[in-house]
C-alpha cells in the first residue's frame, strides 16, 4: 500500500469510508449484459482495482481478490455508500448503470481520480466495443489482452519521495461549513451542469485557471454563509484542493499519486471583493504548486510510513493514533474540498456515445459538502456531495456563476 | 424548460421544485424522466452486533474464568467479584450502545449506574456495605441525576459556549454541596456546611457574569473583541 491508501484504509469505519464516483451519461440506454460483459473483460487488466483489503497485526494490505465478480447493479438513489472490507465478497469497487448512466465507485485506496479515469476510459470504450462500435486500443486506451505493465502499480510517492520534509506552520483551525446532518445513508447530489468553453472564457477573463475561479467562487460563498451564521469567532475559509502529481513527476502508476493544497482567505483580516480573493488564492497556487514544495510535501507522510517506531505499534493502536491526525490536519484546517480531474478525453470514436462526465466525492467525516467538477466536451459538470441538510453552499455557488451569465442547468436527488 | 424564479438556474422538466432554494416549479412535467435513481440503496445490516457478541463472549469468558479461579486460589476472600465488576462496568459502557441506539442522557446515566454496580461489588467483597449504602449509593445517584440533566440541556450541540459553560459550573456547584451533604450526613449524623458553601459561591460568581455576558450582545461583543475570543 502507498501512503495514502494506508491512511484511507486506518480511516475505514461502518459509517465512513473514502469513496468517489465517476460517472458517464450515455447518449442511449446502457445495455446491462454488455456492460457486465465489458467488466469481466477489463478487470484482468487492471488488477491493481480487482483487489481486497485485509487487515494484518501492524498494517492494512492489498491482496488481489479471487471472489466471483465484482457484478453489475442498478443504481442507487444515494450514492458513494461507504465501502465494508467484509461486505460485498470484498470488493473495493462497485459498479452501476441507471437508464443512460454508466457509474463506478471506487475506494481512495486503489486509486486516485486520474487513475480512476484511465480505467472508466478503458471500462467506457470495452463496452462501446461490446455494443459494436470499432474502437481501437492505442493511445490513451490500453490493449485489454496486454498483460498489465507492473509500472501501473508502483508506489510512485516511495518513488519519488525526496530528502526533506514539508514543516510548514500548524494550519488553523477553519471555519467547518458544516450544517444539519442528515440520517445516515442519506446523501445529497446537486450537480450543476455549464457550458466548459463560456466558463473558461470567463475565468481567462479574470485572469485564472477554471480551478482557481470556481476555488474562488467557492471560498467567497463560503465566508459569506460565514458572515450570516455570526460565529462566536471567524475563522479562515480554507480549501482542500487535491494536486495530481503525474503532472511533475513522470509516473505511469494506477495507485494514489495526489497531495492536498490548501488556499485560503482570512475575513479576520478585513474583507475580501472577489477579485482579492482570486487574487489571493491565484498567489497561493503560483506560490505553493511547484516540484520541490510538493515533493516536500508528501516525503513527510511517506516517512511516516517508514518510521521504526511507528511500524511496530499493532494496528489497533496505529488506527486510533491515524484517525486523530487525521482529524487535526486534514479536517480541521479545512472548509471544503474542491476536485477538478479537468477535462476527460477520449479517442474520436468514443465521443459521439458520450453525453456528459459526472464526478461525485463521498461522504466527508463531518457533515459538510464536496465540490467536484469534470469536463466533458463542453459541459463541465460541479457536482456538490454531502450528508447535510442545508443547500447554502451550492445555492449560492451557482446563483454566482448564473449572475455571471453562465447558464446553469442543476439536477439534484434531494 | 423549466427554470427557477429564484435562483435563476434551469430545473430537470420533471422537478417539482428548485433543489437549491425550494421554490416550487411552473407546471412540472409529471412523466419527465427521472434524472437520478429513486431506488434506495440496500444496506447491508450493520456487524455492531457482530462485535457487541465478540465483546460479549470475551468479557463471559473473563467472568467464569475468574469466578472458577475464585473456588481454588483464595477462596476465603471473593477477590473475582473486583473483575466481575470491571466485566459489567465495560460491558455496559462499551456493548450496550452496540446492541441499542439508546439517547446519549440515558446512556450517560447508564454509565455512572454502572460504575455505581462495580462499587458495590467492590463494598460485597471487601463487606463495606454500610458506607456503599450511606456514602456512596448516594453521591452516585446525585452524579447520575447531574449528568442526565445536564446532557438533556445541552443535547443538540446548539447552545453557546457561554451557556454550555456556566451549566457544567452550576452542575459542578451542586456536585460539591450534595457531597458535603452526604459525607457529613455520614460522618456526623448532621449537615454542617462548611466548604461546600464557598466552592458554591465560588460556582455563583462565576455563573452570574457569564449569564449577564450571555444576555447582553454589546457587552458580549466587547468580551470577544477584548479577549481576541
Amino acid at each position: 500500500m502507498d501512503s495514502a491508501a494506508i491512511l484511507y484504509s486506518s480511516l475505514q469505519s461502518e459509517r465512513y469510508s473514502s469513496t468517489y464516483r465517476f460517472s458517464a451519461q450515455m447518449t442511449e440506454r446502457v445495455d446491462p449484459e454488455a456492460l457486465q460483459r465489458a467488466i469481466d473483460l477489463v478487470m484482468p487488466r487492471f488488477p491493481g482495482f480487482a483487489m481486497r483489503i485485509r487487515r494484518g497485526f501492524f498494517w492494512h494490505y492489498l491482496e488481489p481478490n479471487q471472489a466471483p465478480g465484482p457484478f453489475l447493479r442498478e443504481d442507487v438513489s444515494d450514492p458513494c455508500q461507504p465501502f465494508r472490507f467484509q461486505g460485498d465478497n470484498h470488493w473495493l469497487i462497485r459498479f452501476y448503470y441507471f437508464d443512460r448512466r454508466i457509474s463506478i465507485e471506487l475506494f481512495h485506496a486503489l486509486s486516485d481520480g486520474a487513475g480512476a479515469l484511465v480505467f472508466f476510459r478503458a471500462l467506457l470504450a470495452a463496452y462501446l466495443r461490446e455494443r459494436g462500435c470499432d474502437i481501437p486500443a492505442g493511445g490513451d486506451l490500453p490493449d485489454l489482452a496486454a498483460p498489465p505493465p507492473p509500472r501501473e502499480r508502483e508506489d510512485a510517492y516511495s518513488r519519488y519521495a525526496g530528502a526533506r520534509t514539508l514543516h510548514e506552520p500548524k494550519k488553523p483551525r477553519a471555519f467547518p461549513n458544516t450544517g444539519t446532518p442528515e440520517p445516515f445513508y442519506t446523501f445529497h447530489v446537486t450537480m450543476g451542469f455549464v457550458p466548459a468553453g463560456q466558463l473558461r472564457t470567463l475565468a481567462r477573463k479574470n485572469g485564472a485557471s477554471v480551478t482557481e475561479y470556481l476555488a474562488a467562487v467557492l471560498i467567497q460563498v463560503i465566508l459569506e454563509r460565514q458572515e450570516r451564521l455570526h460565529p462566536a469567532r471567524l475563522r479562515p475559509v480554507t480549501l482542500a484542493v487535491p494536486v495530481n502529481l503525474r503532472a511533475f513527476f513522470p509516473t505511469e502508476t494506477l495507485g494514489n499519486f495526489i497531495t492536498t493544497v490548501a488556499p485560503f482567505v482570512d475575513p479576520r483580516l478585513g474583507d475580501y471583493d472577489f477579485a482579492e480573493i482570486l487574487a489571493q488564492v491565484r498567489a497561493y497556487m503560483k506560490l505553493h504548486v511547484n516540484r520541490q514544495e510538493l515533493r516536500a510535501a508528501f516525503t513527510g507522510n511517506v516517512r511516516l510510513t517508514r518510521n521504526p517506531i511507528l511500524r511496530v505499534i499493532p494496528l489497533a493502536f496505529k488506527t486510533p493514533i491515524m484517525a486523530l491526525s487525521y482529524r487535526l490536519r486534514a479536517v480541521r484546517p479545512y472548509s471544503c474540498t474542491l476536485t477538478n480531474p479537468g477535462v476527460f478525453t477520449v479517442p474520436d470514436e468514443m465521443r459521439p456515445h458520450i453525453a456528459r462526465m459526472e464526478v461525485v466525492l463521498g461522504q466527508a467525516t463531518v457533515p459538510r459538502c464536496h465540490c467536484a467538477a469534470i469536463t466533458y466536451g463542453d459541459t463541465t459538470g460541479i457536482t456538490f456531495a454531502g450528508a447535510l441538510a442545508e443547500t447554502d453552499t451550492e445555492r449560492a455557488f451557482f446563483r454566482y456563476l448564473v449572475r455571471q451569465g453562465l447558464p446553469v442547468r442543476i439536477e439534484s436527488n434531494r | 424548460m423549466s427554470y427557477c424564479v429564484n435562483c435563476g438556474v434551469e430545473l430537470n422538466p420533471g422537478a417539482a421544485r428548485c433543489p437549491l432554494c425550494g421554490t416550487p416549479a411552473w407546471k412540472p412535467k409529471k412523466d419527465a424522466a427521472p434524472y437520478f435513481p429513486t431506488r434506495p440503496a440496500v444496506i447491508d445490516p450493520a456487524p455492531r452486533r457482530t462485535a457487541a457478541l465478540i465483546l460479549s463472549s470475551m468479557l463471559a469468558s473473563v467472568v467464569v474464568c475468574c469466578g472458577l479461579l475464585n473456588l481454588v486460589f483464595i477462596p476465603d476472600k471473593p477477590w473475582s467479584l473486583y473483575i466481575i465488576g470491571a466485566a459489567v462496568m465495560l460491558f455496559i459502557w462499551f456493548v450496550l450502545p452496540l446492541c441499542l441506539r439508546l439517547p446519549l442522557p440515558l446512556r450517560l446515566s447508564l454509565d455512572v449506574i454502572a460504575v455505581g454496580i462495580y462499587v458495590w461489588l467492590i463494598s460485597l467483597s471487601v463487606g463495606g456495605g454500610v458506607w456503599f449504602r450511606g456514602l456512596a449509593m448516594p453521591i452516585l445517584g446525585l452524579i447520575c441525576v447531574l449528568v442526565f440533566l445536564l446532557s438533556l440541556l445541552l443535547r443538540g450541540g446548539r447552545h453557546s459556549r457561554l451557556t454550555v459553560l456556566s451549566l457544567s459550573i452550576g452542575a459542578a456547584g451542586l456536585l460539591l454541596l450534595g457531597v458535603e451533604y452526604f459525607v457529613n450526613r455520614y460522618a456526623h449524623g448532621v449537615w454542617a456546611p462548611g466548604w461546600s458553601l464557598v466552592t458554591s459561591a465560588v460556582c455563583v460568581a462565576l455563573i452570574i457574569p457569564l449569564r449577564v455576558i450571555r444576555r447582553v450582545p454589546a457587552l458580549r461583543a466587547e468580551v470577544r473583541r477584548r479577549f481576541n475570543f
